[in-house]
Protein backbone atom coordinates (compact mmCIF):
# COMPACT_ATOMS: atom_id res chain seq x y z
CA UNK A 1 0.00 0.00 0.00
CA UNK A 2 2.36 2.51 0.86
CA UNK A 3 4.27 2.09 -2.42
CA UNK A 4 1.53 3.33 -4.24
CA UNK A 5 0.51 6.10 -1.34
CA UNK A 6 3.60 7.14 -1.87
CA UNK A 7 3.82 8.90 -4.71
CA UNK A 8 3.66 12.55 -4.47
CA UNK A 9 1.74 14.15 -6.80
CA UNK A 10 1.40 18.05 -5.68
CA UNK A 11 3.54 18.21 -3.11
CA UNK A 12 7.19 16.64 -2.13
CA UNK A 13 6.85 14.04 0.58
CA UNK A 14 9.46 14.19 3.53
CA UNK A 15 11.52 11.67 3.23
CA UNK A 16 11.56 10.16 6.55
CA UNK A 17 9.62 7.19 7.36
CA UNK A 18 7.37 4.59 6.07
CA UNK A 19 5.08 5.99 8.53
CA UNK A 20 5.63 9.30 8.19
CA UNK A 21 5.24 8.69 4.49
CA UNK A 22 1.86 7.30 4.57
CA UNK A 23 0.93 10.19 7.25
CA UNK A 24 1.85 12.46 4.64
CA UNK A 25 0.17 10.78 1.67
CA UNK A 26 -3.20 10.55 4.32
CA UNK A 27 -3.22 14.44 4.25
CA UNK A 28 -1.95 15.10 0.67
CA UNK A 29 -2.27 12.80 -1.76
CA UNK A 30 -5.03 13.77 -3.84
CA UNK A 31 -5.74 10.06 -5.54
CA UNK A 32 -6.25 8.88 -1.86
CA UNK A 33 -9.97 8.01 -2.25
CA UNK A 34 -9.07 6.20 -5.46
CA UNK A 35 -6.56 4.45 -3.36
CA UNK A 36 -8.63 3.39 -0.82
CA UNK A 37 -11.15 2.04 -2.98
CA UNK A 38 -8.75 0.23 -4.98
CA UNK A 39 -7.33 -1.55 -2.04
CA UNK A 40 -10.82 -2.41 -0.57
CA UNK A 41 -10.98 -4.44 -3.88
CA UNK A 42 -8.17 -6.29 -3.52
CA UNK A 43 -9.25 -6.88 0.05
CA UNK A 44 -12.44 -8.31 -0.58
CA UNK A 45 -11.80 -10.00 -3.15
CA UNK A 46 -8.89 -12.12 -1.16
CA UNK A 47 -11.57 -12.26 1.72
CA UNK A 48 -14.42 -13.81 -0.49
CA UNK A 49 -12.36 -16.05 -2.19
CA UNK A 50 -11.11 -17.43 1.43
CA UNK A 51 -14.58 -17.24 2.99
CA UNK A 52 -16.46 -18.96 -0.42
CA UNK A 53 -13.41 -21.50 -1.10
CA UNK A 54 -11.86 -22.13 2.10
CA UNK A 55 -14.26 -21.40 5.21
CA UNK A 56 -17.65 -22.67 3.93
CA UNK A 57 -16.76 -24.69 1.10
CA UNK A 58 -19.87 -23.67 -0.92
CA UNK A 59 -17.14 -22.75 -4.17
CA UNK A 60 -16.84 -24.83 -6.04
CA UNK A 61 -20.42 -25.41 -5.35
CA UNK A 62 -21.26 -29.01 -3.84
CA UNK A 63 -23.60 -31.53 -6.42
CA UNK A 64 -26.50 -30.31 -7.80
CA UNK A 65 -28.44 -33.50 -7.58
CA UNK A 66 -27.80 -35.10 -4.39
CA UNK A 67 -30.09 -36.70 -2.37
CA UNK A 68 -31.89 -34.61 0.87
CA UNK A 69 -30.27 -36.69 3.43
CA UNK A 70 -26.72 -35.62 1.50
CA UNK A 71 -27.69 -31.71 1.20
CA UNK A 72 -28.32 -32.01 5.63
CA UNK A 73 -24.95 -33.86 5.75
CA UNK A 74 -23.81 -31.26 3.91
CA UNK A 75 -24.93 -28.24 6.21
CA UNK A 76 -23.66 -30.56 8.97
CA UNK A 77 -20.28 -31.05 7.48
CA UNK A 78 -19.99 -27.27 7.13
CA UNK A 79 -21.90 -25.53 9.59
CA UNK A 80 -19.28 -23.40 11.28
CA UNK A 81 -17.83 -22.30 8.36
CA UNK A 82 -21.07 -21.50 6.82
CA UNK A 83 -22.11 -19.51 9.97
CA UNK A 84 -19.00 -17.95 10.48
CA UNK A 85 -17.53 -17.16 6.95
CA UNK A 86 -20.85 -15.84 5.88
CA UNK A 87 -21.04 -14.05 9.12
CA UNK A 88 -17.92 -11.94 7.75
CA UNK A 89 -19.22 -11.53 4.55
CA UNK A 90 -22.15 -9.78 6.24
CA UNK A 91 -20.08 -7.91 8.14
CA UNK A 92 -18.04 -6.25 5.18
CA UNK A 93 -20.38 -7.32 2.39
CA UNK A 94 -20.85 -3.41 1.66
CA UNK A 95 -16.93 -3.68 0.42
CA UNK A 96 -18.70 -5.24 -2.72
CA UNK A 97 -19.80 -1.97 -3.73
CA UNK A 98 -15.86 0.19 -3.72
CA UNK A 99 -15.73 -2.14 -7.10
CA UNK A 100 -18.89 -1.12 -8.81
CA UNK A 101 -17.56 2.65 -7.77
CA UNK A 102 -14.29 2.52 -9.16
CA UNK A 103 -16.05 1.19 -11.73
CA UNK A 104 -18.81 3.25 -12.45
CA UNK A 105 -15.72 6.49 -12.00
CA UNK A 106 -13.86 4.84 -15.04
CA UNK A 107 -16.75 4.82 -16.88
CA UNK A 108 -17.76 8.78 -15.59
CA UNK A 109 -14.04 9.47 -17.26
CA UNK A 110 -15.41 8.22 -20.56
CA UNK A 111 -16.21 10.52 -23.39
CA UNK A 112 -19.41 8.74 -23.15
CA UNK A 113 -22.98 9.34 -22.00
CA UNK A 114 -23.31 9.03 -18.28
CA UNK A 115 -26.00 6.88 -18.81
CA UNK A 116 -23.88 4.13 -18.82
CA UNK A 117 -22.10 4.87 -15.57
CA UNK A 118 -25.60 5.44 -13.95
CA UNK A 119 -26.85 1.80 -15.34
CA UNK A 120 -23.73 0.20 -14.79
CA UNK A 121 -23.99 1.35 -10.60
CA UNK A 122 -27.58 0.60 -10.76
CA UNK A 123 -27.24 -3.41 -12.29
CA UNK A 124 -24.12 -4.11 -9.85
CA UNK A 125 -25.92 -2.19 -6.67
CA UNK A 126 -28.93 -4.47 -7.77
CA UNK A 127 -26.71 -7.95 -8.67
CA UNK A 128 -24.82 -8.05 -5.14
CA UNK A 129 -28.12 -8.89 -3.57
CA UNK A 130 -29.41 -12.31 -5.14
CA UNK A 131 -26.07 -13.08 -6.71
CA UNK A 132 -24.25 -12.93 -3.01
CA UNK A 133 -26.19 -12.16 -0.22
CA UNK A 134 -29.20 -14.09 -1.01
CA UNK A 135 -26.69 -17.01 -0.93
CA UNK A 136 -25.33 -16.20 1.87
CA UNK A 137 -28.70 -15.96 3.71
CA UNK A 138 -29.73 -19.25 2.58
CA UNK A 139 -27.19 -21.38 3.40
CA UNK A 140 -27.11 -19.74 6.68
CA UNK A 141 -30.60 -19.99 7.78
CA UNK A 142 -29.65 -23.84 6.56
CA UNK A 143 -26.74 -23.97 8.89
CA UNK A 144 -28.45 -22.48 11.81
CA UNK A 145 -30.95 -25.29 12.67
CA UNK A 146 -29.90 -28.50 11.78
CA UNK A 147 -33.12 -30.30 12.65
CA UNK A 148 -35.14 -28.31 10.67
CA UNK A 149 -37.34 -30.85 7.83
CA UNK A 150 -34.82 -32.01 5.01
CA UNK A 151 -37.57 -30.17 2.60
CA UNK A 152 -37.06 -27.23 3.87
CA UNK A 153 -33.05 -27.94 3.94
CA UNK A 154 -33.36 -28.79 0.24
CA UNK A 155 -35.27 -25.71 -0.49
CA UNK A 156 -32.92 -23.26 1.23
CA UNK A 157 -29.72 -25.66 -0.35
CA UNK A 158 -30.98 -24.97 -3.82
CA UNK A 159 -32.20 -21.42 -3.11
CA UNK A 160 -28.58 -20.50 -2.21
CA UNK A 161 -26.66 -22.47 -5.39
CA UNK A 162 -29.27 -21.01 -7.71
CA UNK A 163 -28.78 -17.21 -6.03
CA UNK A 164 -24.89 -17.35 -6.55
CA UNK A 165 -24.94 -19.16 -10.56
CA UNK A 166 -28.25 -18.54 -11.60
CA UNK A 167 -28.62 -14.79 -11.77
CA UNK A 168 -25.58 -14.09 -13.56
CA UNK A 169 -27.61 -12.10 -16.28
CA UNK A 170 -27.32 -9.22 -14.21
CA UNK A 171 -23.74 -9.21 -13.83
CA UNK A 172 -23.62 -9.66 -17.74
CA UNK A 173 -25.48 -6.74 -18.66
CA UNK A 174 -23.34 -5.02 -16.91
CA UNK A 175 -20.79 -5.92 -18.60
CA UNK A 176 -21.96 -5.38 -22.31
CA UNK A 177 -22.38 -1.85 -20.83
CA UNK A 178 -18.74 -1.41 -19.55
CA UNK A 179 -17.79 -2.99 -23.06
CA UNK A 180 -20.07 -0.48 -25.19
CA UNK A 181 -18.57 2.35 -23.07
CA UNK A 182 -14.97 1.44 -23.59
CA UNK A 183 -15.23 0.61 -27.16
CA UNK A 184 -16.83 4.15 -27.46
CA UNK A 185 -14.80 6.06 -25.63
CA UNK A 186 -12.35 8.45 -27.05
CA UNK A 187 -10.62 9.15 -24.18
CA UNK A 188 -8.86 5.34 -23.74
CA UNK A 189 -9.57 5.53 -20.50
CA UNK A 190 -9.01 1.58 -20.95
CA UNK A 191 -7.25 -0.11 -23.89
CA UNK A 192 -9.82 -1.53 -26.56
CA UNK A 193 -9.29 -5.28 -26.51
CA UNK A 194 -9.80 -5.08 -22.35
CA UNK A 195 -14.00 -3.34 -24.17
CA UNK A 196 -13.76 -7.19 -25.96
CA UNK A 197 -12.91 -9.08 -23.33
CA UNK A 198 -15.60 -7.51 -21.88
CA UNK A 199 -17.86 -9.27 -24.08
CA UNK A 200 -15.91 -12.39 -23.94
CA UNK A 201 -17.06 -12.52 -19.98
CA UNK A 202 -19.93 -11.81 -20.72
CA UNK A 203 -20.77 -14.35 -24.13
CA UNK A 204 -19.21 -16.86 -21.13
CA UNK A 205 -21.73 -15.83 -18.47
CA UNK A 206 -24.64 -16.89 -20.43
CA UNK A 207 -23.64 -20.22 -20.02
CA UNK A 208 -24.76 -20.69 -16.32
CA UNK A 209 -27.77 -20.15 -16.96
CA UNK A 210 -28.28 -23.67 -18.13
CA UNK A 211 -27.97 -24.80 -14.17
CA UNK A 212 -31.16 -23.98 -14.05
CA UNK A 213 -32.76 -26.75 -16.05
CA UNK A 214 -29.93 -29.27 -15.74
CA UNK A 215 -29.60 -31.38 -12.31
CA UNK A 216 -26.03 -33.19 -13.17
CA UNK A 217 -23.44 -33.21 -15.70
CA UNK A 218 -21.50 -30.54 -17.55
CA UNK A 219 -24.70 -27.84 -17.43
CA UNK A 220 -25.93 -28.02 -13.64
CA UNK A 221 -24.30 -25.36 -11.23
CA UNK A 222 -21.10 -27.71 -10.50
CA UNK A 223 -20.77 -28.31 -14.17
CA UNK A 224 -17.53 -28.81 -16.10
CA UNK A 225 -19.08 -26.29 -18.54
CA UNK A 226 -21.11 -23.87 -16.41
CA UNK A 227 -19.12 -23.59 -14.04
CA UNK A 228 -15.16 -24.50 -14.10
CA UNK A 229 -14.46 -23.12 -17.34
CA UNK A 230 -16.99 -19.78 -16.73
CA UNK A 231 -14.85 -19.30 -13.28
CA UNK A 232 -11.60 -19.67 -15.44
CA UNK A 233 -12.70 -16.99 -17.75
CA UNK A 234 -13.88 -14.75 -14.92
CA UNK A 235 -11.28 -15.60 -12.64
CA UNK A 236 -8.72 -14.05 -15.84
CA UNK A 237 -11.21 -11.36 -16.03
CA UNK A 238 -11.27 -10.21 -12.50
CA UNK A 239 -7.08 -10.03 -12.50
CA UNK A 240 -7.30 -7.77 -15.47
CA UNK A 241 -10.04 -5.29 -14.31
CA UNK A 242 -8.53 -4.99 -11.36
CA UNK A 243 -4.87 -4.75 -12.69
CA UNK A 244 -6.32 -1.80 -15.26
CA UNK A 245 -8.56 0.12 -12.66
CA UNK A 246 -4.67 0.07 -10.68
CA UNK A 247 -3.15 1.64 -13.83
CA UNK A 248 -6.25 4.15 -14.13
CA UNK A 249 -5.60 5.31 -11.07
CA UNK A 250 -2.15 5.86 -11.62
CA UNK A 251 -2.75 8.01 -14.92
CA UNK A 252 -5.20 9.56 -13.37
CA UNK A 253 -4.51 13.75 -13.39
CA UNK A 254 -7.78 15.18 -12.26
CA UNK A 255 -8.06 17.08 -15.75
CA UNK A 256 -11.11 18.71 -16.62
CA UNK A 257 -13.91 16.19 -17.04
CA UNK A 258 -12.68 13.92 -14.23
CA UNK A 259 -15.84 14.01 -11.39
CA UNK A 260 -13.01 14.40 -8.73
CA UNK A 261 -11.86 17.45 -11.10
CA UNK A 262 -13.85 20.05 -8.67
CA UNK A 263 -12.81 17.65 -5.20
CA UNK A 264 -8.98 18.03 -4.72
CA UNK A 265 -8.17 18.10 -1.59
CA UNK A 266 -6.82 21.74 -0.54
CA UNK A 267 -3.48 20.27 0.73
CA UNK A 268 -2.63 18.87 -2.33
CA UNK A 269 -2.84 22.08 -4.65
CA UNK B 1 -10.72 -7.61 -31.93
CA UNK B 2 -8.11 -10.06 -31.46
CA UNK B 3 -8.02 -10.49 -28.18
CA UNK B 4 -11.37 -11.58 -28.07
CA UNK B 5 -11.09 -14.10 -30.97
CA UNK B 6 -7.97 -15.89 -28.69
CA UNK B 7 -9.85 -15.58 -25.71
CA UNK B 8 -13.14 -16.75 -27.72
CA UNK B 9 -10.85 -19.67 -29.63
CA UNK B 10 -9.77 -20.94 -26.35
CA UNK B 11 -12.99 -20.67 -24.34
CA UNK B 12 -14.45 -22.59 -27.15
CA UNK B 13 -11.44 -25.03 -27.50
CA UNK B 14 -12.43 -25.83 -23.58
CA UNK B 15 -16.23 -26.87 -24.62
CA UNK B 16 -14.83 -28.31 -27.18
CA UNK B 17 -12.80 -31.08 -25.57
CA UNK B 18 -15.17 -31.32 -22.69
CA UNK B 19 -17.64 -32.75 -25.87
CA UNK B 20 -15.24 -35.33 -26.86
CA UNK B 21 -15.07 -36.34 -23.65
CA UNK B 22 -18.61 -36.92 -22.76
CA UNK B 23 -18.79 -38.90 -26.38
CA UNK B 24 -15.96 -41.08 -25.40
CA UNK B 25 -17.61 -41.87 -22.15
CA UNK B 26 -20.83 -42.80 -24.21
CA UNK B 27 -20.67 -43.39 -27.64
CA UNK B 28 -23.61 -45.25 -28.72
CA UNK B 29 -25.73 -42.74 -27.02
CA UNK B 30 -23.93 -40.07 -28.61
CA UNK B 31 -24.14 -42.09 -32.25
CA UNK B 32 -28.12 -42.94 -31.78
CA UNK B 33 -29.08 -39.43 -30.90
CA UNK B 34 -26.31 -37.82 -33.62
CA UNK B 35 -28.76 -40.10 -36.32
CA UNK B 36 -31.82 -38.04 -35.41
CA UNK B 37 -29.89 -34.64 -36.72
CA UNK B 38 -30.77 -33.40 -40.18
CA UNK B 39 -27.38 -33.25 -42.08
CA UNK B 40 -28.69 -32.23 -44.92
CA UNK B 41 -29.94 -28.70 -42.80
CA UNK B 42 -26.40 -28.40 -41.36
CA UNK B 43 -24.63 -28.77 -44.88
CA UNK B 44 -27.25 -25.61 -45.58
CA UNK B 45 -26.10 -23.54 -42.77
CA UNK B 46 -22.27 -24.59 -43.36
CA UNK B 47 -22.51 -23.35 -47.01
CA UNK B 48 -24.07 -20.22 -46.20
CA UNK B 49 -21.87 -19.11 -43.64
CA UNK B 50 -19.19 -20.42 -45.69
CA UNK B 51 -20.50 -17.68 -48.64
CA UNK B 52 -21.36 -14.98 -45.81
CA UNK B 53 -17.58 -15.57 -44.64
CA UNK B 54 -16.69 -14.72 -48.70
CA UNK B 55 -18.89 -12.30 -48.96
CA UNK B 56 -17.51 -9.87 -45.75
CA UNK B 57 -14.02 -10.59 -46.87
CA UNK B 58 -15.07 -9.12 -50.52
CA UNK B 59 -16.63 -6.10 -48.52
CA UNK B 60 -13.07 -5.44 -46.59
CA UNK B 61 -11.59 -5.94 -49.84
CA UNK B 62 -13.38 -3.55 -51.79
CA UNK B 63 -13.35 -1.35 -48.50
CA UNK B 64 -9.72 -0.95 -49.18
CA UNK B 65 -10.01 -0.45 -52.71
CA UNK B 66 -12.18 2.63 -52.52
CA UNK B 67 -15.37 0.89 -53.68
CA UNK B 68 -18.04 1.73 -51.22
CA UNK B 69 -21.20 1.15 -52.85
CA UNK B 70 -19.59 -2.58 -53.35
CA UNK B 71 -18.15 -2.92 -50.12
CA UNK B 72 -21.81 -2.03 -48.76
CA UNK B 73 -23.31 -4.61 -51.27
CA UNK B 74 -21.36 -7.68 -49.57
CA UNK B 75 -21.85 -6.95 -46.32
CA UNK B 76 -25.17 -6.92 -47.09
CA UNK B 77 -25.52 -10.08 -48.51
CA UNK B 78 -23.05 -11.18 -45.85
CA UNK B 79 -25.99 -9.94 -43.14
CA UNK B 80 -28.67 -11.95 -44.84
CA UNK B 81 -26.31 -15.19 -44.82
CA UNK B 82 -26.26 -14.75 -40.99
CA UNK B 83 -30.56 -14.10 -40.48
CA UNK B 84 -30.98 -16.79 -43.45
CA UNK B 85 -28.46 -19.23 -40.84
CA UNK B 86 -30.53 -18.07 -37.89
CA UNK B 87 -33.72 -18.90 -39.28
CA UNK B 88 -32.77 -22.48 -40.19
CA UNK B 89 -31.30 -23.26 -36.98
CA UNK B 90 -34.65 -22.04 -35.56
CA UNK B 91 -36.20 -24.10 -37.74
CA UNK B 92 -34.18 -27.05 -36.98
CA UNK B 93 -34.35 -26.91 -33.30
CA UNK B 94 -38.55 -26.46 -33.71
CA UNK B 95 -38.28 -29.93 -35.74
CA UNK B 96 -35.90 -31.65 -33.57
CA UNK B 97 -38.26 -30.59 -30.25
CA UNK B 98 -41.11 -31.43 -32.18
CA UNK B 99 -39.81 -34.76 -31.84
CA UNK B 100 -39.25 -34.68 -28.54
CA UNK B 101 -35.76 -33.74 -28.41
CA UNK B 102 -35.05 -31.49 -25.65
CA UNK B 103 -31.77 -29.89 -24.07
CA UNK B 104 -32.95 -32.53 -21.40
CA UNK B 105 -33.22 -35.27 -23.26
CA UNK B 106 -29.99 -36.79 -22.97
CA UNK B 107 -26.45 -35.20 -22.20
CA UNK B 108 -25.76 -35.27 -26.66
CA UNK B 109 -29.32 -33.32 -26.92
CA UNK B 110 -27.75 -30.90 -23.95
CA UNK B 111 -24.74 -30.47 -25.67
CA UNK B 112 -26.29 -29.90 -29.26
CA UNK B 113 -28.50 -27.13 -27.72
CA UNK B 114 -25.84 -25.81 -25.61
CA UNK B 115 -23.05 -25.33 -28.64
CA UNK B 116 -25.20 -24.20 -31.26
CA UNK B 117 -27.35 -21.71 -28.77
CA UNK B 118 -24.17 -20.44 -28.23
CA UNK B 119 -22.87 -20.21 -31.40
CA UNK B 120 -26.59 -18.26 -32.28
CA UNK B 121 -25.73 -16.03 -29.57
CA UNK B 122 -22.47 -15.14 -31.40
CA UNK B 123 -24.18 -14.20 -34.55
CA UNK B 124 -26.71 -11.81 -33.21
CA UNK B 125 -23.52 -10.03 -31.58
CA UNK B 126 -22.05 -10.28 -35.26
CA UNK B 127 -25.38 -8.75 -36.69
CA UNK B 128 -24.87 -6.22 -34.49
CA UNK B 129 -21.01 -5.88 -35.45
CA UNK B 130 -22.28 -5.97 -39.06
CA UNK B 131 -24.96 -2.93 -38.64
CA UNK B 132 -21.76 -1.08 -37.05
CA UNK B 133 -19.95 -1.56 -40.67
CA UNK B 134 -23.11 -1.00 -42.89
CA UNK B 135 -23.33 2.14 -40.67
CA UNK B 136 -19.76 3.08 -41.01
CA UNK B 137 -19.96 2.50 -44.59
CA UNK B 138 -23.09 4.32 -45.38
CA UNK B 139 -21.98 7.70 -45.10
CA UNK B 140 -18.44 9.14 -46.64
CA UNK B 141 -18.43 10.88 -43.62
CA UNK B 142 -17.01 7.89 -41.36
CA UNK B 143 -16.18 4.77 -43.23
CA UNK B 144 -12.91 4.05 -40.74
CA UNK B 145 -11.50 0.92 -42.47
CA UNK B 146 -9.93 -0.31 -39.22
CA UNK B 147 -13.88 -0.88 -37.96
CA UNK B 148 -15.00 -2.06 -41.21
CA UNK B 149 -12.49 -5.29 -40.67
CA UNK B 150 -12.90 -5.43 -37.15
CA UNK B 151 -16.69 -6.67 -37.88
CA UNK B 152 -14.94 -8.83 -40.55
CA UNK B 153 -13.07 -10.79 -38.36
CA UNK B 154 -15.63 -11.15 -35.67
CA UNK B 155 -17.32 -12.85 -38.55
CA UNK B 156 -15.05 -14.66 -39.41
CA UNK B 157 -14.22 -16.20 -36.45
CA UNK B 158 -18.34 -16.89 -35.81
CA UNK B 159 -17.88 -18.79 -39.05
CA UNK B 160 -14.53 -20.40 -38.29
CA UNK B 161 -16.72 -21.49 -34.41
CA UNK B 162 -19.52 -22.93 -36.92
CA UNK B 163 -16.94 -25.18 -39.03
CA UNK B 164 -15.62 -27.28 -35.50
CA UNK B 165 -19.27 -27.24 -34.39
CA UNK B 166 -20.89 -28.66 -37.55
CA UNK B 167 -18.22 -31.42 -37.44
CA UNK B 168 -18.25 -32.30 -34.05
CA UNK B 169 -22.50 -32.70 -33.66
CA UNK B 170 -23.24 -33.61 -37.01
CA UNK B 171 -20.33 -35.31 -38.83
CA UNK B 172 -17.78 -36.94 -36.35
CA UNK B 173 -18.29 -40.66 -35.94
Amino acid sequence: MTAALARPVAAAAPATSRLGRIAWNWRHNPKLELWLAWYTILVFYNIFGIVFFVMTRSQPPPKAWWSLPRMVQWFADNEWGLLVGFGIIFAMGAFATASTALITYSIRRMSVSPAFAYTYLILYSLAAVPGMLLTCIALVVGAMRLDRDPALMGSLYDMGFIAFSGTMGIFLVGSVIWAVAILLDTNRIFPRWFGYFNICNALTEVVVATCVIEKSGPFAWDGIISFYVNMVVFGIYTGVFITLLRKMIEREDFTAGSPLSQHRRPHAI
Amino acid sequence: MWVLVMIEGLTFAAYFVVYTYFYRQSPDLFLASQAHLDLTLGVVNTIILLTSSWSIARCVERSRAGDYKAALRNVLLTMAGGFLFAGIKLYEWSVEIGRGFTFTTNTFFSFYYFLTGIHLLHIIVGSIALFVVIHQLSSPARRAQEIIETGATYWHMVDFLWVIIFALLYVMR
